[in-house]
């Protein structure tokens, strides 16, 4: 709860594992939607919430998308 | 006691134990988390951890490793990420909600897979370890601790105990030590390295794969064309 800053390093994902993360369907990759905090998977139709720096890779949890 | 084990009851128990997991399970699991650290430290390199929970194994690696961590539940991974951010842990690169059999990573991207008392509550025990391999680069680990089913009246004894709450966490306690041999004897490029039970009463496990290159795959398709002598 000591939250003192706004730049709190858990609330970002690393870029080395944005690197490494597909849709967990297609294994395809995907489009990282920084303002969202978004990944976005075309193959699927599929958009991944990243919430508080932690990627939800759940199908149940994603948006669809067209 | 039907085995069927679906994603959503687990995903449940262990959003209600989250808050107190360590204090309950944190000695009991002690033995077998040092052994499946050490066991990936001695390759290294970039380490995955399936089912890392409250990330209470996460600082028991060295620096030089790069970890990420991925569990079915959130509020699990909520209490690792205090912990990382709390222990400054630099060498966590990621931290991600998962279901371990349809993992979402890339092929051939960690060396080492750690998996502790998973394999033995997941729906599907052969599609995870199949993911698992996918993700490791040839030449990498898989390293799993889990308990297996009793074989002797002293561990029986202590699964009888223990029965109550492992089926709770969504573990089957007669989960056959069979099914992971045969898996590992189906793969090409999957070889057995090792089976250690754990003291003090051989409950646990500590299991090892290693993933061979394709090329040098043990035994299997040989056709005979182009032998080589």
């Amino acid at each position: 709860m000591a939250a003192t800053s706004d730049e709190s390093p858990a609330a970002s994902v690393d870029p080395k594992l944005l690197e490494i993360l597909v849709c967990p369907l297609t294994k395809t990759r995907l489009e990282y939607d920084a303002a969202k905090q978004e990944l976005i998977s075309r193959a699927a139709k599929l958009a991944y919430p990243i919430r508080d720096g932690i990627p939800i890779m759940l199908p149940e949890e994603a948006r669809r998308i067209d | 006691m039907g085995d069927e084990l679906d994603k959503a009851t687990i995903t449940k128990a262990y959003a209600r134990w989250a808050p107190v997991y360590d204090l309950v399970f944190g000695a009991v699991f002690e033995r077998g988390r040092i052994a499946a650290t050490a066991a990936a430290e001695r390759i290294g390199g970039s380490i995955l951890e399936v089912g890392v929970g409250t990330g209470i194994s996460l600082p028991d690696y060295s620096n030089a490793s790069r970890l990420v961590g991925v569990d079915i539940s959130e509020p699990m991974l909520r209490k690792a990420q205090e912990r990382v951010a709390e222990k400054r842990l630099t060498n966590v690169h990621g931290l991600a909600v998962m279901d371990a059999a349809k993992l979402a990573f890339a092929d051939n991207c960690f060396d080492v897979v750690v998996a502790q008392y998973v394999i033995t509550a997941v729906p599907d025990p052969e599609g995870t370890l199949d993911e698992f391999s996918r993700v490791l680069k040839p030449g990498g680990e898989i390293v799993l601790v889990n308990h297996i089913g009793a074989e002797t009246g002293l561990r029986r004894a202590f699964e009888m105990w223990f029965a109550p709450v492992a089926r709770r966490l969504g573990w089957r306690p007669e989960f056959p030590w069979g099914r992971l041999r045969k898996w590992a004897a189906r793969q090409q490029d999957v070889a057995l390295i090792e089976r250690r039970p754990m003291p003090p009463l051989g409950h646990f496990s500590l299991i090892r794969y290693g993933k061979i290159a394709p090329e040098t795959a043990r035994g299997g398709i040989r056709t005979g064309v182009g032998k080589p002598g």
